[in-house]
């Protein structure tokens, strides 16, 4: 159905119309740039049959800190495309991807990044996948991500922060 | 630097240099302030405090400042660099290598010049130059790591690899054995994996899987390494090893085609168009059977042997893949199925399974041969599947049917609403699907692809401050709609442009198109900060990529769209420029009085409106002040209707630099060069027109606008007068000799290449009405045989379920054409009531069930409902206040 791979530089244009597309939280092309010239290992999209993108996740590895880990910056699953585990496939590249790289442990949405795993679903659909449950506390209000669908900001770091805003 | 200074000077311009690194710039304004109290000349410091001003936005006292400095110092070096950083700033490439030329006369081993001068080499692919700064960083610095792959790196750009290889085995041999430490390991992994990318690129396919396999255990990155080489064991046809390894691969991630793919390949049964031999689809059949007991999670698995199966074959795999996703309620399942329907008998066979599903879940409550029950949902997503299936053969009536039949069994479900709208949509009713949209937005609030889904919607019905309105309730900060244009949302500005293009609104337009071609300068100045970025995190694959990205950035299609637009707008704005004062004036005074006054007070009104707008949101950003003390300065915009685009001289000229751009990167559209020859028909640029004529022919002789393009210019050419001057004489030779090119001219008049282009095409619409038009063109007076040639046309039944050939976009196209040609009303209103009843829901030709005509009784009507109360929802809608996710809330506690 979905092709799941790492994403090339090609991708990061529709990655974006992706998520302008689905999700609140926005980033200029820099800031995609940035991502794939940091750790083109982390980033993957998912691919329709018609080669369009569908969803991707954008993750990073965080050095500064002594215990080197994880961070998923975003990731976003088109509303058409949901019910196919596609968040969770996804998730599952990047952090096979980060484990690949032999980099330590890692720990995804952590508190530290304002995300819980609220709920794991187990076999939530009828194939025997998960649902993830996610859910992020925002400005005080509850904002409930659908399945999958979430997104967490970081604001960039090193010489390429452009002038993204928080 | 700031040598000439006495020693508590100096110190003090050390600390202006300091401060401009660290972006604390008013203190080192502070600094420069104090030095130029006791030596007012000095220029370096006038420099530095220029280039200081430049950071906080002053730029013409910048400039000023920086060139009093250097003409205070002309044998400054650093007055020279910064002259340089400032045009660099100002993305003046070409003035900044100058500038640094200048400086490194001066100082020729400057590391941070030269460091500086390189980056903009790399940054305008002047490779040749980058590869010399860069020989000289390594001759100056020969034990940083940088300054060897940045060399290795500058003779691949200039396509030597296979000097950057020795360059790079040189620098391993710098290294001790024990290299690297534990902290550099990824870092040296990917430079190992780029001399082995170079290798390859340089068809040393052994060596290359040599030099991998030796250095396994330093390359970090497995996954990479596994990759690279089963493409490389492919490469030499070490089949049976690449197979083992892919197989290694699927089992890490069995849901990348790719790999099976390579698979594929592996066991030869890999072909380019998916046709293969009965025992090849035997054996395939076998391997994907094989497969999907390994990955039983991997969908990709069960979707692929759909593509090579035939007949009972594929209904037997059809069916058990359908079943369980239509159960499990999988919106994206007709999707997923539409390239099969490009083979009429796979398309057959799955409208037939999908109608014995819902056939035997309407009397059984199951599956066909089954007998456990289905939830009720399962109908539900079967109707939905159904009603894509018929809208995807332009069944309109059956199509709505069923997802009426969907949303009346679960009225729930904003997928249904969403499909409905996009039926509409195809039908012509775009008011309709606009109002379904919203709808379906209005069912999540908080879902923000139901959100754009919408905006898209009302932006195809050309109701852009709707769509504006409701964009914005998902950005950010006061300035929502700039958030938009920051964030380069360009899919809604395309949309949005184009639609004012429709309208004829051409300085919004223009605006709008012009925004979306400066995100693509903006792209290509974004890779600036990643020339030297690359090149310490190592990510030179990654970097390489990026810049070859880079070089094709504006043969993207969203470029396309916006290039094109452009030129279009300035096209119109040739033909039917804007009223000047004057001819206003001339008209006013046409009116009587009474009414003049009224147009002349809602003038003045609207202007002061305006005005005020503009000062609101003045306050506003001058309120914005962020932590760095920078003020961050959101400047009005001085035209928000895109007036002063529409002030240009020459429209036509300013339409070339972006043609010339689209000559440049999208050599292969039709588009291209059909704006082209518009454009330079217009300027009597005849050679040049010839030029796209020659493109259009290339692409594609057979096309209706190709063959328009051939008639009026060759018509133009035979009108033009006998040549007098040496230019003229030279064109017509010119002219003369590549006429025979064109063989549809060949011994022919006009008019007779124009008859055999329609007996060519003459079961084609749009060929037809191509030839009437032309026909019209050449001969006025045969207007009657015209029309009648168009009105002939037959639109013929396609299949045997009773849908027509003819496309809706095609009949309206056709109608404007009437309308050129017949200034009789009578002759384009016939056409209206024939293609009413082909497309029954087209607002255009306003079709009997179109909203235009249903409008007044649709009340009782669920789901039309929603265009009546769209007034409703527009009063709720925060205009211009802080929509933020706050009045998402806000408004989903109002609407549900």
């Amino acid at each position: 159905m979905v092709c799941i791979r790492k994403a090339t530089i090609d991708d990061l244009l529709a990655m974006q119309a992706c998520n302008l597309f689905c999700l609140p939280e926005n980033y200029q092309m820099k800031y995609y740039f940035y991502h794939i010239l940091s750790w083109p290992q982390l980033l993957y999209v998912a691919e329709d049959y018609n080669g369009k993108i569908v969803g991707y996740v954008l993750a990073k590895m965080e050095e500064e800190t002594s215990e080197c880990h994880g961070h998923i910056t975003s990731l976003a699953v088109l509303r058409t495309h949901r019910k196919l585990g596609l968040a969770t496939k996804l998730m599952t590249a990047a952090q096979n991807a980060m484990e690949q790289s032999n980099r330590a442990a890692f720990n995804l949405y952590t508190e530290t990044l304002g995300y819980k795993i609220h709920d794991v679903e187990a076999k939530y659909y009828a194939d025997g996948e998960d649902a993830y449950d996610m859910r992020k506390v925002l400005k005080g209000k509850n904002f409930h991500g659908h399945g999958g669908h979430a997104h967490h900001h970081h604001g960039p770091g090193g010489c390429c922060s452009g002038d993204h805003k928080e | 630097m700031g040598a000439s200074l006495p020693p508590k000077e100096a110190n003090l311009f050390k600390l202006i240099v300091k401060s401009y690194e660290t972006k604390q710039y008013k203190k080192g304004l502070k600094a420069a302030d104090t030095i130029l109290k006791k030596f007012p000349n000095h220029g370096e410091t006038l420099s530095m405090k220029g280039l200081t001003l430049n950071c906080m936005d002053r730029k013409s006292e910048a400039y000023e400042l920086v060139r009093l400095g250097l003409k205070n110092d002309l044998k400054s070096h650093v007055c020279w660099h910064v002259y340089g950083l400032l045009y660099r700033s100002d993305r003046e490439y070409r003035e900044a290598v100058k500038c640094y030329r200048n400086a490194l006369r001066i100082d020729p081993d400057n590391i941070e010049i030269l460091r500086d001068l390189s980056l903009l080499q790399a940054q305008i692919r002047d490779l040749a130059g980058f590869v010399e700064t860069r020989q000289q960083l390594l001759t100056l610095k020969p034990n940083h790591r940088m300054n060897w792959i940045g060399f290795a790196v500058a003779h691949h750009l200039n396509l030597n690899a296979s000097k950057a290889i020795d360059i790079l085995e040189a620098y391993e041999g710098t290294l001790e054995n024990d290299y690297p430490p534990e902290n550099e390991r990824l870092e040296h992994g990917e430079m190992l994996l780029y001399k082995v990318s170079l290798l390859e690129e340089c068809d040393m396919v052994e060596k290359a899987l040599q030099e991998l396999h030796k250095k396994n255990y330093k390359i970090v990155d497995k996954l990479s390494y596994k990759e690279v080489e089963v493409s490389l064991l492919v490469k030499l046809g070490q089949l049976e090893e690449g197979e083992k390894l892919y197989r290694a691969l699927l089992s890490m991630n069995p849901d990348n085609y790719g790999y099976y793919e390579g698979l594929q390949k592996c066991l030869g049964l890999y072909s380019e168009n998916a046709e293969y031999s009965s025992s090849e689809i035997e054996q395939l059949e076998a391997l994907y059977k094989s497969l999907g007991l390994q990955y039983t999670w991997s969908s990709a698995v069960k979707r692929i042997p759909l593509d090579f199966l035939k007949a009972e074959k594929f209904r037997e795999a059809a069916d058990n893949y359908i079943r369980p996703l239509l159960a499990k309620g999988v919106p994206s399942l007709f999707s997923d199925l539409s390239p099969l329907y490009d083979h009429p008998e796979k398309a057959d066979i799955l409208e037939e399974l999908a109608l014995e599903i819902e056939r035997s879940l309407k009397t059984n409550g199951a599956f066909p041969g089954r007998v456990d029950k289905e939830p009720p949902s399962t109908l539900m997503w079967t109707l939905f599947y159904l009603a894509q299936n018929y809208d995807r053969q332009g069944q309109y009536d059956i199509a709505l049917a069923k997802i009426d039949e969907a949303i009346e069994h679960t009225p729930t479900v904003i997928d249904l609403y969403s499909i409905k709208s996009r039926i509409l949509k195809h039908g012509g009713d775009l008011a309709a699907a606009a109002a379904l949209a919203d709808e379906a937005r209005c069912m999540d609030l908080a879902d923000r692809c139901a959100n754009s889904d919408c905006v898209k919607r009302m932006l195809q019905a050309d109701q852009v401050s709707m769509a504006e309105k409701t964009a914005v309730l998902f950005t950010k900060d006061g300035e929502q709609h700039n958030n938009l244009h920051d964030m380069q949302c360009m899919w809604y500005e395309l949309a949005s442009g184009e639609s004012y293009f429709r309208q004829g609104e051409l300085g919004r337009a223009l605006k709008k198109f012009l925004a979306v071609e400066k995100h693509y300068a903006d792209i290509t100045e974004d890779q600036f900060d990643f020339h030297s970025y690359c090149l310490r995190k190592m990510t030179l694959r990654a970097y390489i990529d990026m810049l070859k990205f880079q070089d094709r950035l504006h043969s993207h299609p969203y470029f396309r769209k916006a290039a094109a637009g452009a030129v279009r707008c300035y096209v119109m704005l040739y033909d039917s420029p804007p009223k000047s004062a004057v001819e206003e004036d001339d008209e006013m005074a046409k009116l009587p009085a009474s009414q003049k006054k009224k147009i002349r007070q809602k003038q003045r009104k609207a202007v002061a409106r305006t005005k005020k707008e503009a000062e609101v949101k003045n306050e506003e950003s001058s309120v914005n002040v962020s932590k760095s003390g920078k003020r961050v300065v959101k400047p009005v915009d001085s035209d928000p209707y895109g007036e002063k685009l529409l002030q240009v001289e020459d429209p036509l000229l300013e339409a070339t630099k972006y043609l010339k751009l689209l000559q440049r990167h999208s050599p292969d559209s039709l588009e291209t060069h059909l704006l082209s020859f518009e454009v330079h028909m217009r300027r009597h640029k005849i050679l040049l027109a010839l030029q796209a004529l020659k493109q259009l022919f290339r692409l594609d002789a057979e096309n209706r606008d190709s063959h328009c393009c051939l008639i009026r210019f060759f018509h133009k050419v035979a009108s033009m007068p006998a040549p007098a001057t040496d230019a003229e004489k030279l064109i017509r030779s010119v002219l003369d000799a590549e006429q025979p090119s064109f063989s549809q001219l060949q011994g022919k008049s006009l008019i007779e290449a124009n008859y055999l282009f329609l007996e060519k095409h003459k079961d084609s619409l749009m060929h037809r009405a191509a030839a009437a038009e032309m026909l019209y063109f050449i001969e006025p007076n045969k207007k009657a045989e015209a029309i009648k040639l168009i009105e002939d046309s037959t639109n013929k039944l396609v299949s045997k379920t009773g849908f027509y050939e003819w496309k809706l976009k095609d009949c309206i196209a056709v109608h404007k054409i009437l309308g050129k040609v017949s200034d009789d009303h009578e002759v384009a209103s016939r056409w209206k009531v024939r293609c009413s009843e082909y497309f029954p829901y087209s607002t255009y030709f306003e079709g009997c069930k179109s909203s235009v005509v249903t409008r007044n009784n649709v009340q009782d009507d669920p789901v039309y409902g929603s265009i009546n109360h769209q007034e409703a929802d527009q009063s709720a809608m925060p205009l211009s206040s802080n929509g933020t996710l706050e009045n998402v809330e806000a408004l989903k506690n109002l609407v549900i």
